[in-house]
């Protein structure tokens, strides 16, 4: 069988222009006449870190309440105008952001600006009581639904308070614990508003089927006479090294499962990336170092899986292992303990690397496949790398990326005494 | 000075749609290739289709197609697994292999750069794959225990009680990846055997999208695939009749400890070359296809609070279809749920729907076609679907006239047909007493 020759990755780009208006919003236009839409979005940098212990899940409390209309569009409105003219859209909250999004076939799109425009200007007067309880419910439901209802389901937060010092503003997870949300008044939901969504703690991005200098005309035409406000005050955040911890979990489960956890450096740092190309040839593929060992060779795990946060403040690495019947956990973090100390030590093969690179690119051009996440792509690097262009930064980083540092990294960030080591365990009587 | 409110836009014209160009032609082989160029974006997607999903798995062999599957990653007769594994994992390319209901699918998706090495590395595991016996014993284990994990999962466990509900013992009526029972009878002959007979290139589907030339993968296709040829047997062709035989009743399973009730109401659906199927999306658009707007949703979530979500779905297969609610709701309004699920049913069978509410589900259908082409990977879903279905070229568009022209007396038809509670079973996965 014939195989090229490995070749030089092309650089990925997705050219944008950025103006910022008075009030201080920056708009951002990408211009892609392919598909006859455009997609709308909107990124606060104001996400669960932001929030304050005793009140967590406000973030994502408000991005529910955001969709229970206005004076203007009473309830059900947001939804109903914009379906009618066949567009999309939804919201969502993370450690260091909120977003709103509509995707509109490319006649419409002053339909989503005119409706951002309404509930940017119309939420402090329409946000009331009954509002607040029902997406109150609302969100404990989908704490039950997305977390507490699923095997495994509360490890992202346990790992969360394990990896992150107390005061961290990592520390909680988005969804917010439920005796908060069931604390959080009115004059919370107004106070976080007041202050995260100022025009110039956003970004808006309008990407697709629209010239660029009719992009910025409706950006001022709809947003330029928002009131500006001071931006939000970000946290300090202290800093995270800290001890290894450890914790074992019952749960209704019926198959061990290990996690392993570390705070590391922050997205758009050179690290941040190698440890990318780490988590990828650790777990991405059927020859990935763990696929190999645990499910493969040892015959002890169903899956494997290795993910890095592109967080703000400090990434999180972590990795996970499902038992097989019969194998007790701790074997899996033997072998897990074993393939890290040889990456560390040895350091990977140089075409593991490269494989590993090609994969994650593959990935990222996934995540540019379209207008909407190429808008997604741009807003998240404007707001947590500071510009649009950050964006090529970030991706060119893996470029550079070296077994060695790959091996450096892995050595000096993920240290086997260090980061948490959470084990699910099967309850008694379980099943 | 801000100036409160700014008067409403009115959009212009709709975009008009085109669907992506699509190159289809016929290799040596038999096997069908379509391929929809769509951009320079660096990615390239890459799926054959085989009409042997589990609905091939032989009596009291369920699982057989899924195993099949899920060897052609375990080696080829030229490359063990980890030279294999190996080869995809450099050329950057990810792999998902799956025997599903009506077809296996062995898809990849890579960068354009290397698809043609990685399509080279797939002809190998689909014409000569190893089926070594040590991976076939560890492959089995693997797939019991997933068996096995979904009994952990409360939304698993409810999902695969009402498929088992509607369809019964035909394999729809269960996961593709079969049962312990079936799995554990299945030895290296029987995969042998349904590789022999059903890996065969006339009646298989290629499919291609993202920035791919057709000429040249049609031309890597007809090297890698060389010597290819045959045709499989005949496809099992009864009806699944997806006639709950519990119609009408609510049956309960205990999750001891569970935070929330699933449920599932769910009774007989269509194929989608049924002439109904558009009139049944629109109806059903209006019930539960949108979580925010649908009735369910607007009842359950944004009226009450009881839920995250609340959808309905026509499931469609080749020989049969289903048609299911879903929705998780407190613990405590489990049953107080059920009621308003099965009141909004019965408010489409016997109530007109205004004029309004049927315009806009219409319009939410119609005019948001052009977002579901709007990634390539969209584009290659919805390309294998006409493909694998044998729907006309043109399907996507003439859904859209058909969806256009539904009025409200289609969807009361399609209500009483579908959704009428009486015809459905109801099934309720929370932590209180079972019956």
């Amino acid at each position: 069988m014939q195989t090229t020759q490995p070749q030089r990755l092309r650089p990925l780009r997705v050219p944008s222009s950025t103006r910022t208006l008075d009030n201080g919003l920056r708009v951002i236009v990408h211009d892609d006449r392919s598909v006859p839409l455009v997609a709308v979005h909107l990124m606060f940098h104001a996400g669960s870190r932001h929030e304050r212990p005793g009140r967590t899940g406000l973030a994502h409390l408000l991005e529910h309440l955001m969709f229970e209309g206005t004076a203007e569009v009473p309830k059900g409105g947001f939804d109903d105008l914009l379906e009618r003219v066949g567009a999309s859209n939804n919201g969502s909250t993370w450690w260091d952001r909120t977003n709103y999004y509509e995707t509109v076939p490319s006649n419409a799109v002053e339909v989503a600006l005119w409706l951002e425009r309404d509930r940017a200007l119309g939420f402090h007067e329409a946000v009331d009581g009954a509002m607040l309880e029902l997406q109150r419910g609302v969100v404990i439901n989908e704490r039950r639904e997305a977390y507490e209802n699923r095997p495994y389901g509360t490890a992202e937060e346990r790992l969360q308070a394990m990896v992150f010092p107390e005061g961290h503003p990592y520390r909680w997870p988005t969804i917010g614990y439920e005796a908060d949300l069931r604390r959080i008044t009115l004059d919370d939901v107004h106070d976080f508003h007041t202050r995260a969504y100022a025009p110039g703690n956003a970004v808006l991005v309008l990407a697709g089927d629209l010239a660029a200098d009719d992009a910025f005309r409706l950006a001022e035409r709809y947003f330029g006479d928002l009131p500006g406000r001071a931006p939000l005050d970000s946290p300090a955040a202290p800093p995270v090294a800290r001890p290894g911890e450890e914790a074992t979990v019952p749960d209704r489960v019926s198959f061990p499962r290990l996690y392993r956890a570390w705070a590391v450096p922050a997205y758009g740092t050179p690290e941040w990336a190698a440890l990318d190309v780490l988590a990828y040839l650790l777990a991405d593929g059927e020859s990935s170092r763990l696929n190999e060992a645990l499910v493969r060779r040892h015959e002890m795990a169903q899956e494997v899986d290795c993910w890095l946060y592109p967080t703000e403040l400090a990434g999180m690495l972590g990795i996970q292992a499902t038992a097989r019947t019969g194998v007790p956990a701790a074997d899996l973090h033997e072998v897990v303990s074993e393939i890290l100390h040889e990456v560390a030590t040895r350091g990977p093969d140089p075409e593991e690397v490269e494989g590993a690179i090609r994969r994650a690119r593959r990935d990222q051009v996934l995540s540019i496949g379209g207008v909407e996440s190429r808008a997604e792509a741009l807003a998240y690097a404007a707001t947590v790398l500071g510009s649009a262009e950050a964006l090529h930064d970030s991706l060119d980083a893996y470029l550079d990326v070296t077994p060695e540092r790959v091996a450096e990294s892995a050595s000096r960030l993920l240290p086997s005494d260090g980061g948490a080591t959470l084990v699910f365990i099967p309850e008694e009587g379980g099943p | 000075v801000t100036q409160r409110t700014l008067p409403r836009p009115r959009p212009g014209e709709p975009p008009v749609v085109q669907l992506p160009d699509t190159d289809r032609r016929v290799l040596e082989s038999g096997l069908r290739l379509a391929a929809a160029p769509t951009g320079a974006t660096g990615q390239a997607l890459f799926r054959i289709l085989l009409p042997c999903g589990a609905v091939c798995d032989p009596p009291a062999r369920a699982g057989l197609a899924a195993l099949t599957a899920n060897l052609l990653q375990e080696g080829t007769e030229g490359l063990d697994a980890t030279a294999l594994n190996q080869r995809l994992d450099r050329l950057g390319s990810s792999v998902r292999v799956r025997g599903a209901h009506d077809f296996l699918s062995i898809g990849v998706t890579a960068l354009t750069e290397t698809l043609a090495d990685a399509v080279a590395v797939l002809a190998e595991m689909v014409m000569r794959p190893a089926f070594d016996a040590d991976a076939l014993r560890r492959v089995k284990g693997e797939m019991v225990d997933e068996l096995r994990a979904r009994e952990d999962e409360p939304a698993d466990r409810a999902d695969d009680r009402i498929a088992h509900e509607i369809f019964g013992e035909h394999s729809y009526g269960r996961q593709p990846e079969g049962t312990e029972a079936g799995l554990a009878r299945l030895g290296r002959d029987d995969v042998l055997a349904f590789h022999e007979a059903h890996f065969r290139p006339e009646g298989a589907i290629a499919v291609a999208a993202g920035e791919v030339d057709p000429d040249s993968l049609a031309g890597v296709l007809e090297d890698c695939f060389a010597g290819w040829r045959g045709a499989p047997p005949p496809v099992p062709e009864a009806r699944a009749a997806g006639e709950p035989a519990a119609a009408g009743n609510v049956l309960r399973m205990v999750v001891p400890g569970a935070a929330q009730a699933e449920i599932r109401v769910g009774g007989r659906g269509m194929t989608r070359d049924d002439p109904d199927w558009a009139a049944g999306a629109l109806a059903n658009y209006l019930l539960g296809g949108s979580t925010i707007t649908g009735r369910l949703g607007a009842n359950l979530r944004e009226a009450k609070g009881w839920t995250y979500g609340a959808r309905s779905g026509f499931h469609p297969y080749r020989l049969g279809g289903s048609w299911t609610v879903e929705t998780a709701v407190g613990a405590e309004v489990g049953d107080a749920a059920v009621a308003e699920i099965h009141g909004e049913l019965l408010r489409l069978v016997d109530e007109p729907v205004p004029a309004d509410e049927l315009a806009r589900a219409r319009d939410a259908l119609v005019l948001s076609l052009p977002h579901a082409f709007a990634t390539p990977g969209r584009v290659l879903g919805r390309l294998a679907t006409v493909e694998a279905y044998g729907l006309p070229h043109d399907h996507w568009l003439r859904f859209v006239e058909r969806v256009r022209r539904v009025g409200g007396d289609a969807v009361r038809e399609i209500a009483a047909r579908h959704f009428d509670p009486a015809q459905l079973v109801t099934v309720v996965a929370g932590p209180g007493e079972g019956s």
